[in-house]
């Protein structure tokens, strides 16, 4: 039996860790989502397909080599890229958002996909770079960055857009940018909040910001949303109202329980404890990756698995964040329990990337 | 080995910065666990209330009013079923449209139609209903219901109507319910610890109180108490199941101490003349007949009625509304001398057998100025027996002018005059009685001896209500010693005025009694048209009030010319003697003589009232 197992182990790359915890979590997903859409059997059936299929997937990617990904980056930053591109012309069109590519038997949200390709097109692209990274490759990179960045910010998607600048960045600073730039770019940063709140944001984008600051100001307006949050996490106390039994979720006072706020309906209906139980999970499979970065084979393979876990780290955060009122409202999923295959699929890839990463070792190091 | 050196370096330095970023996620995750925290557990109980308010709705339901009986049990006041045509305005984008749709096969009236487009915007934010037709017929019902389906808005549901069967019967006693505006709403739901909300109707024209008479004065008891539905709602507002109901109290029914068929007689024997009758049950005080004529018609009132309809009654020169039975000032002329001869015997200025030569006139020693009776030539050698039969005034005249100011007015007032002799009527008039120092506050002159003089035949400032002169009439029946009047008969033994005095004994009522009774019975009395009309013994006095002085009958009959200035007839009377049981009063504005105009109304009245005994 141990023989069989280790045969198995031998021949396939696996982290049962990973596998495990992510497992569970998207089946707590699924039977989150039965409750947050009303009992829709129809969307939780749809969504267990892509937890099948993404599953299947995460384990297959997983078998790939490391150099498969790091010799390939720039194919597939480019192929992500170019469905960005014609989604612009053949995209879906969702309340003046063209965010969507319509394949038919699944709808394709392509700057998830660009979200994943961008890390590790970075990583491939500055593993090998001496330490401090060069001005030279600082700027490329943030070049390459806002690009992508802004190609996703006009589609509109503040969200993903948000998150891909996030993850960019995670490899430019893993990968060793010097301090001296982060400084002064940050004091820059700083000192054009102004300038960015008066020209970049939309004015609803300026309302989100203000309403954070108090909510109670236009309760039936902008603070709806996040109004009916707070009651829905505040009113599950300690054991949660029961599975179902959400009356904030099920009556319609919540808005977007499938996607953006389905946290609030697990608040509501599991409480206290079913929100530290998810936490727990999260934050298992957070530090499995740190394990994971810190014992990988090479450069790349650290910045990968680095960059991923801190892009999964931070849509979870900005999600759950947002819910509870701590910052502002912005579309952001949450990673493995919101309704929506194409971000599903997307955090199935990047866990099969990180295992592929973590888990082949080369017998000859450099 | 630079290499190695180098990749160390590169490891370390991705293991320092990716610590850094994970301390920092650390902290940020720590933050959202504290915000959770406090949502759930610190601010747990206002969330779940906050949580549990968003999804109840509740609803108040509107009690029934309780109904009014006469003192046989008979109903005067019930609430009777409708059906209105009602609509949701606040579901509703455009009112006029929408009752253009509704015109089209169902009659709205202009006046309707203003009152919902006047209503409208009002309604739909307090998320009323608005009625647009009330007393639908069944054709109308069938035509709506055909077509019901186009209008999911607008239904058709019975709402009662506060209804009497006597219209203008109990005008002014019972009086009539109204709308509620906001304030008085929110201040009878806080006593019952609600607060104004969404209300299921029973009443057609939606929040009513009392607004007049017994309606008004017994609002509370009749009322009720407003009941609570309470619901599960959605975020947009949807019923979805009943949760708890709390059923409403109907009002309590209220028992009053009024006649009907006693009303009827007075109404009609005042066949819409301007004046009042007022009778009492002598034993207990209680109001049977409460009548102020012209009156109006109750059930329009109550429930609504036209604009023009309305303006109509509210401009009429008789002025319909006005209550003369409670708050019409008169001088109670010739009815006040039995209580100015009995003030002569308490005081000891006169006896029974004290008498007077009456030439027809008194001349008042100070100013030479003459008071005539009405008489010519007077009324001869009289005593007070003699002088209330055949209302010598000269008697009174020198009477009064023998009486102390203050004393005089002290013992009016034991007779009712100035004061508030009911305790559930509404906003009774207290009359006036005069006395020195309110002629020096509100006219800037002394008192004259002649104002006493004038006091003594109930002439001059003097006024009573038709309701006061009730009482004064069975406060005389029953000797100095009555009830406050009331229309509803209280638990606790009603305050009871007694006469204090010296000198009165129940011979000098009995001959009180006796020289009232021969108002009518004796040949000389002044109300002796009556002695044919009556069936029982009845005691009176009867009086005219001047509204114009004159000197002789040939000046009269120059004034009489114009009907508002002809004299008021009055008579007080109660029988049966010589055990009185009802005592009444009646005011007949210009009706020229107390004796036979007012006269047979009362005894008709007090005729009623003793034979259905």
């Amino acid at each position: 039996m141990i023989k069989l197992l280790n045969l198995f182990k031998k021949k396939i790359y696996f982290d049962q860790y990973l596998f495990i915890s992510i497992t569970i979590l998207s089946i707590m997903g699924l039977l989150f989502l039965y409750s947050a859409s009303q009992g829709n059997i129809e969307t939780t059936i749809k969504q267990s397909f892509f937890v099948m299929f993404g599953l299947i997937l995460m384990f297959l990617l997983s078998q790939l080599d490391p150099d498969f990904y790091k010799n390939n980056a720039s194919i597939f930053f480019l192929l992500s890229i170019f469905l960005i591109l014609i989604t612009f012309f053949f995209g879906k069109e969702v309340n003046g958002a063209k965010r969507w590519l319509d394949l038919g038997f699944f709808t394709l949200q392509s700057s998830e996909i660009v979200k994943i390709a961008l890390p590790i097109f970075l990583a491939a692209y500055l593993y090998d770079k001496a330490l401090p990274i060069s001005i030279l490759h600082t700027f490329i990179t943030i070049v390459t960055i806002l690009i992508v960045v802004n190609l996703v910010r006009i589609q509109p998607d503040l969200g993903t857009s948000l998150v891909i600048l996030l993850a960019g960045l995670y490899i430019l600073f893993l990968a060793g940018l010097s301090w001296r730039f982060i400084g002064i770019s940050l004091t820059i940063f700083i000192l054009s909040l102004p300038f960015i709140w008066n020209n970049f944001l939309e004015p609803f984008q300026r309302q989100r910001v203000l309403t954070l600051l108090d909510p109670n100001a236009d309760p039936y307006g902008s603070g709806w949303n996040i109004m009916q949050s707070k009651i829905a996490i505040g009113s599950g106390g300690i054991q949660g109202k029961g599975y179902g039994e959400g009356t904030q979720a099920h009556l319609d006072f919540l808005p977007e329980t499938e996607t953006d706020f389905i946290f609030s309906v697990v608040a509501e209906e599991f409480g206290f404890i079913g929100v530290c139980f998810l936490l727990i999970t999260f934050f298992f499979i957070m530090f499995r990756c740190l394990y994971l970065a810190l014992n990988a084979r090479d450069r790349f393979c650290r910045l990968t698995i680095g960059g991923l876990s801190l892009l999964f780290i931070s849509t979870v955060f900005i999600n759950l964040a947002m819910v509870v009122g701590i910052i502002p409202v912005v579309g952001m999923p949450l990673p493995f329990i919101s309704k929506g295959g194409s971000s599903l699929l997307s955090f199935y890839i990047a866990f099969g990337i990180i295992i592929s990463m973590a888990t082949h070792k080369k017998l000859m190091q450099k | 080995m630079t290499d190695l050196n180098e990749r160390y370096q590169e490891k370390n330095n991705f293991f320092k910065r990716i610590a850094l970023l994970y301390v920092f996620f650390g902290f940020l995750f720590f933050l959202f666990l504290y915000q959770t925290f406090t949502l759930q557990i610190s601010s747990y109980t206002d969330y779940e209330l906050a949580s549990i308010e968003n999804k109840t709705k509740e609803m108040l339901i509107q009690p029934k009013r309780g109904i009014i009986y006469d003192r046989n049990g008979e109903i005067i006041v019930n609430n009777v079923p409708s059906y209105s045509l009602i609509t949701k305005p606040s579901q509703i984008g455009n009112i006029e449209s929408h009752i253009e749709a509704i015109k089209v096969f169902i009659d709205i009236s202009d006046d309707d139609a203003f009152h919902a487009k006047e209503n409208y915007k009002r309604i739909a934010k307090l998320n009323r209903e608005l009625t647009l037709k009330n007393n639908l017929t069944m054709e109308e019902i069938a035509r709506f219901e055909t077509r019901r389906h186009k209008f999911p808005n607008t239904f058709i549901d019975e709402r009662y109507s506060r209804f009497t069967l006597y219209p203008e019967l109990f005008s002014h006693s019972i009086g009539y319910v109204g709308n509620l505006n906001d304030d008085d709403l929110e201040q009878i739901l806080h006593e019952q610890n609600l607060k104004p909300k969404e209300t299921i109707f029973v009443y057609s024209n939606g929040y009513i109180r009392g607004m007049t008479g017994i309606e008004n004065i017994y609002d509370k008891k009749l009322r009720g108490t407003y009941g609570k539905k309470v619901y599960e709602v959605d975020a947009a507002g949807k019923l979805l199941n009943e949760i708890e109901i709390i059923p409403s109290i109907n009002g309590e029914d209220l028992y009053t101490s009024l006649d009907i068929e006693s009303q009827k007689v007075a109404f009609d024997q005042l066949n819409n003349r301007r004046g009042a009758v007022v009778a009492v049950e002598i034993d207990t005080g209680s109001i049977v007949t409460y009548i102020s004529s012209p009156s109006f018609p109750l059930n329009p009132i109550a429930n609504g009625m036209s604009v023009t309809d309305f303006n109509k009654l509210l401009n009429d020169k008789d002025k319909p509304f006005f209550d003369r039975a409670g708050q019409g000032r008169y001088s109670p002329a010739s009815t006040i001398k039995p209580a100015i001869g009995l003030f002569g015997i308490e005081n000891e200025i006169i006896d029974w057998n004290f008498t007077i030569n009456d030439p027809g006139f008194f001349i008042l020693p100070e100013d030479n100025r003459v008071y005539r009776g009405w008489k010519k030539g007077g009324h001869g050698e009289i005593n007070l027996k003699e002088a209330i039969i055949e209302s010598s005034n000269t008697f009174f005249f020198s009477l009064a002018y023998e009486s102390d100011i203050e004393q005089l007015v002290e013992h009016l007032s034991y007779f009712g005059f100035g004061r508030n002799v009911c305790i559930d009527c509404f906003l009774p008039d207290k009359g006036l009685l005069p006395n020195p120092e309110w002629k020096m506050n509100t006219l800037n002159f002394g008192w004259f001896k002649g104002d006493t003089v004038n006091l003594g035949v109930g002439q001059g400032y003097l006024s009573a209500t038709p309701l006061q002169l009730a009482y004064y009439s069975a406060f005389l029946a029953k000797k100095g010693e009555l009830n406050k009047f009331s229309f509803v008969q209280q638990d606790i033994d009603a305050s009871v005025d007694t006469f204090i005095s010296k000198n009165i004994n129940n011979d000098d009522w009995k001959k009180l009694h006796e020289s009232m009774i021969g108002v009518i019975d004796s040949p000389k009395g002044t109300a002796g048209r009556l002695r044919n009309l009556k069936d029982f013994t009845v005691a009176a006095k009867s009086g005219t009030v001047e509204l114009v002085s004159t000197e002789t009958k040939e000046d009269y009959k120059i004034i009489r010319e114009t009907e508002g200035k002809r004299d008021h007839a009055i008579i007080i009377a109660f029988a049966p003697m010589p055990n009185p049981k009802y005592a009444v009063s009646v005011v007949i504005e210009n009706g020229e003589s107390g004796g036979s105009v007012a006269g047979p109304v009362a005894i008709e009245v007090l005729n009623t009232l003793l034979e259905n005994d």
